[in-house]
């Protein structure tokens, strides 16, 4: 049982960095920068010892000779998550002024640094433990689940996160479809584009350099770029046609948006649907056909099912890569959590820059995790063992 | 000679169109005739390029070096131990939206060219680290086995056999994550980065689509340089380490 | 019955069969052997279809193919090839399910089936059926192949080289398999190698080819005694051909019949009726011996065979 190395190491960093940085600051109100107070002044003895202690004996935990370390390390670590709310609640309690309705507290470096390094412990001992997808998904569901129920407390009504959030809940719903509708439905569009596509490429290979130079192309050319190019020919377009405008269609808002977003999303959805298709082999296209099988039976019943989680992998990249520029997407007015980001920057709110970045990066997570779990459960044939 | 023709001709346009947009001001006038000012005069083109390719240059070469340095520590017998963690960050991270990482980079790091530098080096690591990996583990065994029964020491192995094996991976990751950087890099003009998303940016909130076409096309004509100048290099590179078959 | 009359394919201006005639009789194992380029392959894919003919007739049972429904004509041909061609994402019982399902057979008969065939093909249903042919050894999955093949009970079996990329032994073992099944199934058989000894142990009817024609058709021991041409020739093995002859016959031809049915001593060594005469040769070979017992299958001592008797008649 070798010692492990990994997780001492951050163990460490996150103590030299808890101790470090500021964990958290109070602000008398939105614009002004607050004092910042580390992790002792934040949350006394009791608190700093207390965190101090669980990442020790994270660390020697891993350099002990036990047979269930990286368990007892697992349940350390989601315990430690689930409960990091707790953290600047305990700030806001101990620092907030009564008296100043104003007032707010935010999170720190050191708390953000402490989130990270504690999932990266998490990843290294879910890794070390062989976890299965289910085992995964439930801490996920327990970390989630806790972090709501704290949120939902009173303690954390001042976070200014909370503060941000609860002077618009409106618009932040609003946001979050509009930032679902334009991504999801990029991605949608894209795919059945992208299938149509594949199998032109696939029936007549004259097509397959054009298609994929194309869809190439226009991968290169950057967002803001690709945004900006929209905008004339689009409102010539609504300017020309006013039917088209009574649909809402102009040079900006979302459908410049969601044009350059199917674009964007062709070349990894026709690239892996390609792939995914033609590097079935040959040979089993052939037994197929040799034991009579028609060429729609051997699409659906031996091309589709095999092509599928990589065509799913595709779907994967793109829905990413559509959860990220649907955000830039709100530089041209098409709305979702890039409103608040680009919004927040212009009145150097950062609160609020943060209220759209953090639900971005968490649509991105979530996107992705959902669609691997997709891919692996569509894979059904175990490999040799 | 053939294989620098495009990436050349592509340069000399960008050059060409940024130090001589005003004089196409006829051509936006038509396209805009109800806007007083149709060409972007706050900075000059060229300053914009040149400070948006100065961004993506040193984000490119220090996130280059960090992310073959990680990669190649992660893959010795002294970091292996790391080498399941390094991997799982380098893939959940890519994952993370380049903009918001940019968005996040504010409140750390405040306004500024600061933010961008270390946003686009972070987020630009990721794609050269994992290529950097998947380069290294990929290549077969065999050969480091041989090259190290034919006596040379582990750094010997390192840069005779393993690194010109793995470049074109390697290259092709820094090819990703330039490409990513400068569609970042425009869209830091909004965090305070004089780049060429500055014309964008102005025209958007001014309502001038002359404006945002200049920024546009440039931003376009950068990246398809960059893109068609890497294309270049992974052919040269290729030519250079890949043995040629005598007929 | 197949019969290929006059059948030509070219591949633009290469020619890969060149008017071949061929005819293969009800039940008979027909081995197509020839190096590799010299149409056998192709020959087998246009039997059922795979690949057009560009010349020619091709009959199955009187009926010239070319007006049938391309898959109704397979469903009625099993096909096995190298490499198994097992899908993946199926089960070994789904795979081997795969023409039952396709003719719409009530499931209970599709069950019943399969359960049939893998115990005649020695795998255990209850072990392997649930399987993924990933985790199959590679004599295992050709057994399925195989299995597969067999199926729906077609009447034409279409082998293109099911045990090239298997190692020795496995070969030996499923050719052992097949020639057992065979005996049982009676399947009119068309088998591609170019292994001249599996197709000597095989075919009751070996066509050889070379450079897209049939040079010789005949039964094993002609094209051994008799064979057309140098090429021929030079396939069997020149100096060889005496052991081949000897391998192709069994003991009990050349046996001195033994007319009390004891059993031998234990520990002297015996062969049985069916083995090979090249076989008890060996064994005396090794033994010093100028004769050995035969015994039949219940291990009872039936006659005996000699050196010198093999030597005068063997070949």
């Amino acid at each position: 049982m070798t010692p492990n190395r990994v997780l001492p190491a951050l163990a460490l960093l996150a103590l030299g960095l808890l101790w470090g940085l500021d964990l958290g600051a109070i602000q008398p109100n939105r614009i002004v920068p607050g004092t910042g107070h580390g992790l002792l002044s934040a949350l006394g003895w009791p608190g700093a010892g207390l965190v101090t202690a669980v990442l020790v004996s994270i660390g020697a935990l891993a350099l002990a000779p036990l047979r269930h370390r990286y368990a007892i390390i697992l349940v350390l670590v989601s315990l430690a998550l689930a409960l990091l709310p707790l953290a600047p609640e305990l700030l806001a309690s101990r620092h907030l002024p009564a008296d100043a309705p104003y007032a707010r507290s935010s999170l720190g470096a050191g708390f953000w640094c402490l989130l990270f390094l504690l999932c990266l412990m998490l990843v290294e001992a879910m890794g070390r433990l062989n976890a299965g997808r289910w085992l995964q998904l439930a801490l996920l569901l327990f970390v989630a689940g806790s972090w709501l129920l704290l949120l939902q407390r009173d303690g954390l009504e001042s976070l200014s996160l909370m503060r941000e959030y609860n002077a618009r809940p409106d618009k932040f719903s609003q946001a979050l479809w509009t930032h679902l509708a334009l991504a999801f439905g990029a991605v949608a569009i894209s795919a059945v584009m992208a299938f149509a596509l594949a199998l032109k490429m696939i029936r007549t290979p004259g097509w397959q350099r054009p298609i994929l130079g194309a869809v190439s192309f226009l991968q290169t050319i950057p967002s803001l770029a690709v945004f900006g190019l929209l905008i004339a020919p689009l409102s010539a377009l609504s300017n020309a046609f006013p039917f088209l405008q009574s649909l809402g269609i102009r040079g900006i808002g979302w459908a410049p948006a969601l044009l350059a977003l199917i674009a964007y999303s062709l070349l990894p959805m026709v690239r892996n649907t390609f792939v995914a298709l033609t590097e079935v082999p040959e040979s089993l296209a052939d037994a197929g056909r040799g034991m009579g099988m028609n060429e729609r039976q051997l699409f659906l019943r031996l091309k589709l099912p095999l092509a599928l989680p990589v065509m799913i992998e595709g779907v994967r990249i793109t829905a990413i890569q559509a959860v990220g520029l649907t955000a830039v997407a709100a530089l041209i007015g098409a709305g979702g959590f890039g409103a608040f980001i680009f919004q927040g920057l212009g009145q150097a709110a950062m609160d609020l820059v943060l209220l759209g970045a953090l639900p971005t990066v968490a649509l991105a997570l979530a996107a992705d995790a959902l669609l691997t779990m997709l891919a692996n459960s569509l894979r059904p044939a175990p490999l040799a063992s | 000679m053939r294989l620098w023709f495009s990436p050349l001709l592509l340069l000399t346009l960008l050059i060409g169109l940024s130090t001589a947009m005003p004089v196409l001001e006829p051509l936006f006038q038509w396209l805009q005739p109800d806007k007083q000012s149709v060409v972007y005069e706050r900075e000059s083109f060229l300053f914009l390029l040149q400070n948006h390719l100065t961004l993506v240059l040193v984000s490119a070469a220090v996130g280059t070096m960090l992310a073959v340095a990680g990669g190649i520590f992660a893959t010795r017998p002294a970091g292996r131990d790391f080498l399941p963690l390094v991997n799982q960050v380098a893939s959940i991270g890519q994952t993370f939206p380049p903009v918001a990482v940019l968005a996040l980079a504010v409140p750390a790091l405040g306004f500024g060219e600061a933010p961008i530098i270390v946003a686009l080096i972070l987020y630009g690591l990721l794609p050269i680290l994992r290529n950097t990996l998947a380069g290294l583990e990929g290549i077969s065994p065999a050969v480091t086995e041989a090259a190290r029964g034919m006596g040379m020491s582990p750094l010997q192995v390192l840069v005779r056999a393993e690194l010109p094996l793995a470049g074109r991976v390697i290259l092709a990751g820094i090819r990703t994550s330039v490409t990513i950087n400068i569609a970042t890099a425009a869209i830091g003009s909004t965090i305070g980065a004089r780049t060429l998303g500055d014309p964008v940016i102005a025209g958007l909130v001014n309502g001038n689509t002359a404006y945002v076409l200049q920024g546009a096309i440039l931003i376009g004509l950068l990246a398809l340089t960059t893109d068609s100048l890497f294309e270049a290099l992974e052919r040269a590179w290729e030519r250079r380490f890949t043995p040629q078959f005598a007929n | 019955m197949i019969e290929l009359k006059n059948v030509t394919r070219r591949f633009g201006k290469a020619v890969a069969v060149d008017h071949i005639n061929l005819r293969i009789e009800t039940g008979e194992v027909c081995v197509l052997v020839g190096s590799s380029g010299c149409g056998k392959s192709t020959t087998l894919r246009m039997i059922n279809r795979l690949l057009p003919h560009t010349e020619g007739e091709i009959l199955v049972d009187g009926e010239d193919i070319t007006g049938m429904n391309p898959e109704q004509l397979r469903l009625n041909m099993g096909y096995v090839i190298q490499g198994t061609g097992l899908f993946p994402h199926w089960t070994v019982a789904r795979n081997i399910a795969m023409v039952p399902e396709l003719l719409k057979w009530p499931k209970e008969r599709i069950d019943a089936r399969v359960e049939e065939l893998m115990t005649l093909l020695d795998l255990d249903p209850a072990t392997h059926a649930g399987k993924y042919p990933q985790q199959l050894s590679g004599g295992q999955a050709q057994r399925v192949g195989v299995a597969r093949a067999l199926a729906a009970d077609p009447n034409i079996l279409l082998m293109d080289e099911p045990f090239g990329a298997l190692d020795a032994i496995t070969r030996d073992n499923l050719q052992m398999e097949l020639l057992r099944i065979q005996k049982q199934v009676r399947k009119t058989t068309v088998f591609v190698t170019h292994d001249i000894d599996e197709a000597l142990k095989l075919a009751t009817r070996i066509a050889v080819m070379d450079q897209g024609r049939i040079v010789q058709h005949d039964t094993p021991e002609n094209i051994l005694r008799n064979p057309a041409s140098e090429f021929v020739e030079n396939l069997v093995g020149k100096q060889d051909r005496g052991l081949k002859l000897m391998s192709l016959r069994p003991v009990r031809q050349l046996m001195t019949a033994v007319s009390d049915a004891g059993r031998p001593d234990p520990g002297v060594e015996s062969v049985g009726e069916d083995d090979s005469v090249r076989l008890a040769l060996s064994v005396m070979v090794w033994q010093s011996a100028s004769s050995v017992p035969v015994v039949n299958g219940k291990g009872e001592q039936t006659g005996v065979i000699s050196r010198d008797r093999i030597l005068q008649d063997g070949a």
